[in-house]
């Protein structure tokens, strides 16, 4: 499933404009240090809103990041995301109901 | 396949997770960070020889080392502390010139910081490790225009005035 999809089946709501991207896995974290272990690709879910995490997020080439419990990402925050082609989504539940819906929609 | 002719696809291996400490010496204004897999940082004050070593902070951090799937190679990364993303802050930083140099590309720059930012005993991240980073970090980016350059924290040209994003977790230890 690519994300623009993903975007319409799961009611998520974009923080900015981003290109398409296949999503090739998920992976749940709210600590930067423990992003930079993974492959590239995957929809990044998560808690953590400060600027390190994309920076993070763009090492290791996600294909978007879901911000859970409605946070909302600072200007600065949306603005590295969108000099490195991330896209921001929101989602107002919790992570684990995020999860459950990801897998209802056939993302592993 | 031998190690020279390969073409190296590197998978990460020995992930692990610790915390970064910072100590800075109040004789000599030295710092230096060094890796604990502890489950409690370290928070002590100690003499060194002429130096003394206070706390100065921590983060949660995480290590890695390289093997090759193809030729099983084996990097250990022991001198990197932490990654860095560099935000461009100084024209005048061999960091942001390491971007500057490829036009080709969109380039982002992360610096392998090492553990004594004054590179006093001359040892800062080695050349393969920073060439095997390289080679990972690039080998599936989903975007041909767009490329990841790992440059040596001994490019940086003040560690006081850098404004680069570390890839470590500040502040969940400060209750310590």
């Amino acid at each position: 499933m690519n994300v623009f999809e993903l975007v319409k089946k799961a009611g998520l709501k974009a923080f900015n404009e981003f290109a398409d991207q296949e999503i090739r896995g998920v992976y749940i974290s709210d600590m930067v240090s423990d992003i930079i272990g993974i492959g590239e690709g995957n929809l990044l879910v998560t808690l953590q809103t400060h600027k390190n995490l994309i920076a993070a997020a763009n090492l290791v080439d996600v294909s978007a990041i879901v911000f859970t419990r409605g946070k909302t990402p600072a200007e600065d925050v949306i603005a590295l995301a969108a000099k490195a082609g991330i896209g921001l989504l929101g989602f107002d539940g919790d992570t684990w109901t995020l999860a459950k819906k990801l897998c209802e929609l056939g993302i592993h | 396949m031998t190690e020279t002719a390969c073409l190296h696809r590197w998978q990460m291996t020995n992930f692990r997770s610790g915390y970064l400490v910072t100590e800075g010496c109040f004789h000599c204004r030295l710092r230096i960070s060094t890796f604990f897999e502890e489950p409690v940082p370290v928070i002590d004050d100690y003499r060194e020889g002429d130096h003394f070593w206070s706390y100065l902070g921590s983060a949660q951090a995480s290590r890695f080392d390289f093997r090759c799937e193809t030729c099983d190679q084996e990097i250990p990364f022991p001198d990197m502390m932490a990654l860095m993303l560099c935000l461009k802050c100084n024209p005048a930083c061999g960091v942001f010139q390491a971007g500057e140099a490829d036009k080709e590309h969109k380039t982002w720059v992360y610096v392998a910081l090492c553990a004594n930012t004054s590179h006093s005993p001359r040892i800062c991240v080695g050349a393969e490790g920073i060439r095997a980073l390289n080679e990972y970090f690039n080998q599936d980016l989903h975007d041909s225009s767009k490329k990841i350059i790992v440059v040596p924290c001994e490019k940086r040209q003040s560690v006081d005035t850098c404004e680069g994003l570390v890839l470590a977790d500040v502040g969940l230890t400060e209750l310590y």
